[in-house]
């Protein structure tokens, strides 16, 4: 068992702790899910921070919204803002994150992740896109190439990130704040939908903080970390590794796209 | 072929039965975590439709609501209609109103489409939230229910994230209407 442990904080509602658990242990890391009723200062006790998927508190008043005032939070924040500890927000984690405003910092909330914005349609979206990785400061991302394109499934009604500021996330995309952009599946700048999937500004699938220790993210790197969890509808490069370790056999032994993402954490642990 | 009726405007609030339980999560949040909500007696929540076109008589507005899911449930909830800015909305004389709605997203196509479908009148429908909140003796209601209207950190706000959404604040004498298109410089008619 990893040295390094990581609190995978469970609200009432989150639905995706197991796998988020699961995922860290594939990447060499010691994942714990953290329950919203044990005492907030036992987050202190761990390396880093996960908030997983679902709906916690059901939602109740929006997606995020009571969680980021949960008194673990508090403790959360001085973690990641005080002593600079990374915390990773998926799907309804990073709506909890940016309610709380860790990510893109400051001390106020300065995003929203908004209804999705669809043609022709609303509510929840489920499906695979491509996102490209960003030049950026981010602690999960900056082992990857910037350039590279990875598929991963999202699963949300409210993941568009949104400011009123208009040009807010064209400034954070500036500032290297944006390590994951919606992109088609050859790379290119994602304009429409289904390529960007919720309407997102600036394509954002992802923000994160001035220190690139917070990352808030859409889509569900715990979904994809073997070959086999990879979608038929996923074409491309990924598609030829998925038809080859099926031909060998391998498909849940080979690592799947989302795994990167946890390994980036492994490693910058092991080098702070 | 009936004679134009003028446009008019309807308010349908629209509350459960039961305790709701977003409201219930919302005051114990709002007590424990802000500042502005340790004098909250009480959170009450609707949701808030606005109808604007050419509208029948009250009674047909109701059974209209009554009848679609589009509006509400009548077996879980029941709605209270305004059509007179006169009228009463469900609030009382010291409670605060926080109305909050997704901004360019209050618009509601679906019952738009089945509101023509039953009746032949074309209808602008947009839902809200209405928090409805009651202090205690001597705080200063408005100024607490302005706090804990609007999200601008862990500390400060709940109701609203400025950043998706829009808000508006009012004692018991609601407006009627309240919720107007949003107008922007160079903007058109809204969705």
């Amino acid at each position: 068992m990893s040295a390094l442990r990581v609190a995978v904080v469970q609200f009432p509602g989150v639905n995706c702790e197991d796998e988020t658990v699961r995922a860290l242990q594939r990447a060499g890391l010691a994942g714990e899910i953290f329950g919203w009723t044990r005492p907030a200062a036992g987050l202190r006790e761990f390396h880093a921070y996960v908030l997983p998927g679902g709906f916690s508190w059901q939602d109740r008043v929006r997606a995020g919204a009571l969680s980021a005032k949960d008194p673990l939070m508090l403790t959360l924040i001085e973690e990641v803002e005080g002593r600079g500890k990374p915390v990773l927000g998926i799907c309804n984690g990073a709506q909890v994150l940016v309610e709380t405003g860790l990510v893109p910092g400051g001390g106020t909330v300065e995003l929203a992740l908004a209804r999705n914005h669809m043609p022709g349609r609303g509510g929840y979206l489920a499906r695979w896109v491509h996102v490209r990785v960003e030049a950026s400061c981010c602690v999960f991302t900056r082992a990857l190439a910037p350039g590279t394109v990875l598929p991963l499934p999202v699963a949300h009604g409210e993941g568009r990130f949104a400011s009123r500021d208009p040009v807010r996330l064209a400034r954070l995309r500036g500032a290297g704040q944006m390590p994951l952009r919606y992109v088609t599946a050859d790379g290119r700048d994602a304009c429409d939908f289904p390529d960007n999937p919720n309407g997102s500004a600036e394509g954002a699938a992802a923000v994160c903080s001035a220190k690139g220790n917070a990352l808030a993210m859409m889509p569900h790197p715990e979904r994809a970390l073997d070959l086999g969890q990879v979608s038929r509808c996923v074409a491309g490069e990924w598609a030829e590794r998925r038809q080859r370790a099926g031909e060998a056999g391998t498909l849940a032994a080979e690592a799947g796209p989302g795994l990167v993402l946890f390994e980036g954490l492994r490693r910058h642990l092991e080098e702070s | 072929m009936s004679p134009a009726r003028a446009q008019r405007v309807a308010q349908a609030w629209v509350a459960l039965k039961s305790d709701d339980p977003e409201a219930v999560s919302a005051v114990g949040v709002a007590r424990r975590a802000l500042e502005a909500g340790r004098g909250l007696l009480s959170l009450r929540r609707f949701r808030l439709f606005e109808l604007r076109g050419e509208l029948p008589e009250r009674a047909q507005v109701e059974d209209l609501l009554h009848r679609s899911t589009q509006f509400y449930n009548p077996h879980k909830e029941h709605a209270v209609v305004r059509m007179e800015a006169g009228s009463a909305a469900p609030v009382e004389p010291d409670e605060q109103v926080v109305l909050v709605f997704e901004r360019d997203g209050e618009r509601k196509p679906a019952a738009e489409r089945w509101w023509l479908h039953v009746t032949g009148l074309a209808l602008e429908v947009r839902e809200g939230v209405a928090w409805v909140l009651r202090f205690e003796a001597g705080v200063d209601a408005a100024r607490a229910a302005a706090d804990l209207a609007v999200l601008r950190g862990p500390a400060h706000g709940l109701l609203c994230n400025p950043h998706a959404q829009e808000h508006r604040l009012s004692g018991s004498a609601v407006p009627l209407p309240w919720m107007a298109p949003a107008r922007r410089p160079g903007a058109g008619s809204a969705r």
